[in-house]
């Protein structure tokens, strides 16, 4: 008896201590168990740097990587390098309790590395637009911000049904995206913007030609009339050139009808939250018709 | 004198003749065949101005300047590994071998970098860029290689190797620090892109490989004759270093307008001259001009299957120059070399 209360008294002392612990599941199923919950959090992901910001955990981010551009107060953030080879004896001075990192863009041998040198790691592999409202919310709770992540995410899900309320039963035009123009690379199957087309109420000229971005026929694309092409841009300075090489091409329906438009790659490549920024462009060009009233009033 | 002169030209012409069916048939066969699915008849429709709408910009805006840009490619680069092999008395050197081609890529990411995009004038800056690498990796393998006068093969090799490694590690610099989002295109274009190029490019194309033909093809006497060495060369008239000079700028030059309007495409200089001497012999009056077509029509044949095998996606064009020529290379070694004393 007194034994089972000395077990009791014991497992009281622990339980304490255990419950303290802070364990999560990463968005790959991955078990990440950390003393406490982060304060000092590295983001290897742009997409990832822009949810913390959106949820605002901004405070608790101590470093980004140098292509984290957004929002502009990313820049002021210390850089650990770039993502596919990020400085390592950048990462350890920063002395993170976690770094958030992505499986597609990061490289495996650096979370092997972080995971040597005891750091824990907490894995992002977002595919569908589903997943990155689920990873807003996954930061939110992650960081304590889970209430603020929930209001964010709920606006994000209004805004996505607004624009499929607007899109709903009009006829789907045929849309060429021109991820990269020479050679050219278009989102297919699995791809996010091909999702993001979808759901704008368009129809992805590209979206049988293989898994996620191939390099794809110039004229296999011309071929299915494409009524709108849509152009992502990396760089300002370079699109209007880029532009004027589909121009040329007078015969096929969205070039004739001048329904070829630059848009922000940022917006349609990113897993953040700036996707439903990307869908609203991508509806308005798309279906600029279902928009007009809207702009008068 | 006029005997063997007059046989090598009606062998020469029955050559060109001969070489130019092969490049119409294949020409032929690129401009039907593609991942658009247009009907026989409509191309010849739109050959022939009757047809109008997307098949017209498949056929004369995308295939057709594909294939002369593939023409031109391929016969740049068979004659500028075939005037480098010449040079240098080395069957074995090429632009890419040679570092050369890494030399002009360099050139063409460093004009890249510096914001020179796609147009007309920056394609003429591009090729300028590509050019000045190219001149420089040629430059450098030759005075690391150069040993009292002479360029002893093993050591010229190495230097090839070496300065196309430090190149290419140049080029790998570069791309890291260059925006993620680009990585992609530079990437495709460092394996080969014959992607659509507009016809004021094409022209610009056309033009720096005629120069760089010109320079070439017109010295293949003396290069038979530099064939017997140096010393020997200069005792039958030749200007032996003002040759040298003239083939390593035309076959440079070649080199670098291939990389600055298709990429740096390995495999063509080395194997399209290899097979046109083992079937036709080391003469230069035949192997050089032929390698003008033989490398076009070798070039095309690859594109075309990089377009149609996959289609609708594509692969790069040096991936099959790589991948068919290899083997069949190696056919040819084995089954033929003997009897071309390689």
């Amino acid at each position: 008896m007194t034994r089972l209360l000395a077990a009791l008294a014991l497992a009281c002392l622990l339980l304490p201590q255990a419950a303290s612990a802070f364990t999560v599941t990463d968005q790959t199923g991955r078990r990440v168990v950390l003393p406490a919950p982060p304060a000092r959090i590295v983001s290897l992901v742009p997409s990832v740097t822009e949810t913390v910001f959106t949820i605002g955990a901004w405070d608790r981010l101590v470093g980004v990587t140098d292509f984290c551009d957004y929002p502009a107060v990313a820049r002021q953030k210390p850089s650990v390098g770039g993502m596919i080879s990020p400085s390592l004896e950048g990462i350890v001075a920063l002395k993170p309790d976690l770094v958030v990192a992505t499986t597609a863009g990061n490289r495996h041998e650096t979370f092997d590395q972080l995971a040597r040198l005891k750091i824990p790691v907490y894995l992002v592999n977002p595919v569908a637009a589903s997943d990155v409202l689920d990873l807003i919310a996954r930061l939110g709770r992650l960081t304590d911000r889970a209430e603020a992540a929930d209001r964010v995410v709920a606006a994000l899900r209004e805004r996505i049904h607004a624009v499929s309320a607007r899109v709903a039963g009009r006829p789907r035009p045929r849309v060429l995206y021109v991820l990269w123009p020479d050679p050219l690379i278009v989102p297919a199957r699995g791809a996010l913007v091909s999702e993001l087309i979808a759901l704008a109420g368009g129809d992805s000229v590209t979206a049988d030609g293989g898994h996620g971005y191939p390099r794809y026929s110039m004229e296999a694309a011309l071929a299915r009339n494409p009524e709108v092409i849509l152009i992502a841009s990396h760089d300002a300075t370079r699109s209007p050139l880029v532009r004027s090489k589909w121009e040329r091409f007078t015969q096929v329906p969205a070039v004739s009808a001048g329904r070829l438009h630059t848009v922000d790659g940022n917006l349609m490549h990113r897993y953040g939250p700036r996707i439903v920024d990307g869908l609203e462009v991508l509806a308005r060009l798309i279906h600029p018709e279902a928009f007009e009233k809207a702009v008068l009033r | 004198m006029t005997g063997p002169a007059s046989a090598s030209g009606a062998r020469l012409a029955v050559l060109l003749v001969g070489l130019g069916l092969v490049v119409a048939l294949v020409a032929i066969g690129a401009l039907f065949l593609g991942s658009a699915r247009v009907p026989p008849g409509d191309v010849l429709a739109v050959l022939t101005g009757r047809v109008k709408g997307v098949d017209q910009v498949v056929v004369l805006s995308l295939r057709l300047p594909r294939i002369l840009a593939a023409l031109l490619a391929g016969g740049a680069l068979a004659v500028a590994g075939a005037g480098f092999q010449a040079l240098t008395r080395n069957p074995l050197a090429e632009p890419s071998v040679l570092g050369v081609s890494s030399g002009a890529a360099f050139g063409v990411i460093v004009a890249q970098v510096f914001g020179l995009g796609t147009g007309l004038v920056e394609a003429v800056g591009i090729a300028a860029c590509a050019f000045a690498g190219a001149l420089v990796a040629g430059a450098a393998v030759y005075v690391i290689a150069s040993r009292g006068g002479g360029l002893p093969v093993h050591t010229l090799l190495l230097a090839g190797v070496i300065v196309g490694i430090f190149f290419s590690s140049a080029i790998t610099v570069l791309i890291s620090v260059l925006d993620f989002d680009r990585l992609g295109g530079v990437v495709h274009w460092l394996l080969g892109n014959l992607g659509p190029i507009a016809p004021a490019s094409l022209a610009v194309f056309a033009a720096l490989t005629a120069v760089g033909l010109w320079l070439v093809v017109g010295q293949a006497r003396p290069l038979n004759l530099l064939a017997l060495g140096e010393e020997s060369a200069q005792q039958l008239g030749v200007d032996a270093e003002r040759l040298k000079r003239r083939v390593f700028a035309g076959a440079a030059l070649l080199t670098s307008a291939v990389v600055a309007f298709v990429g740096p495409i390995g495999f063509v200089g080395l194997i399209v001259p290899q097979v046109l001497r083992m079937l036709l012999g080391p003469d230069n009056r035949l192997v050089i001009p032929a390698a003008v077509l033989g490398g076009g029509a070798f070039l095309l044949l690859a594109d075309t299957l990089a377009r149609n095998v996959v289609a609708p996606a594509e692969l790069s064009v040096g991936v099959i120059t790589a991948f068919c020529g290899a083997p069949f290379f190696v056919y040819l070694l084995r089954s033929r070399a003997p009897q071309a004393g390689l």
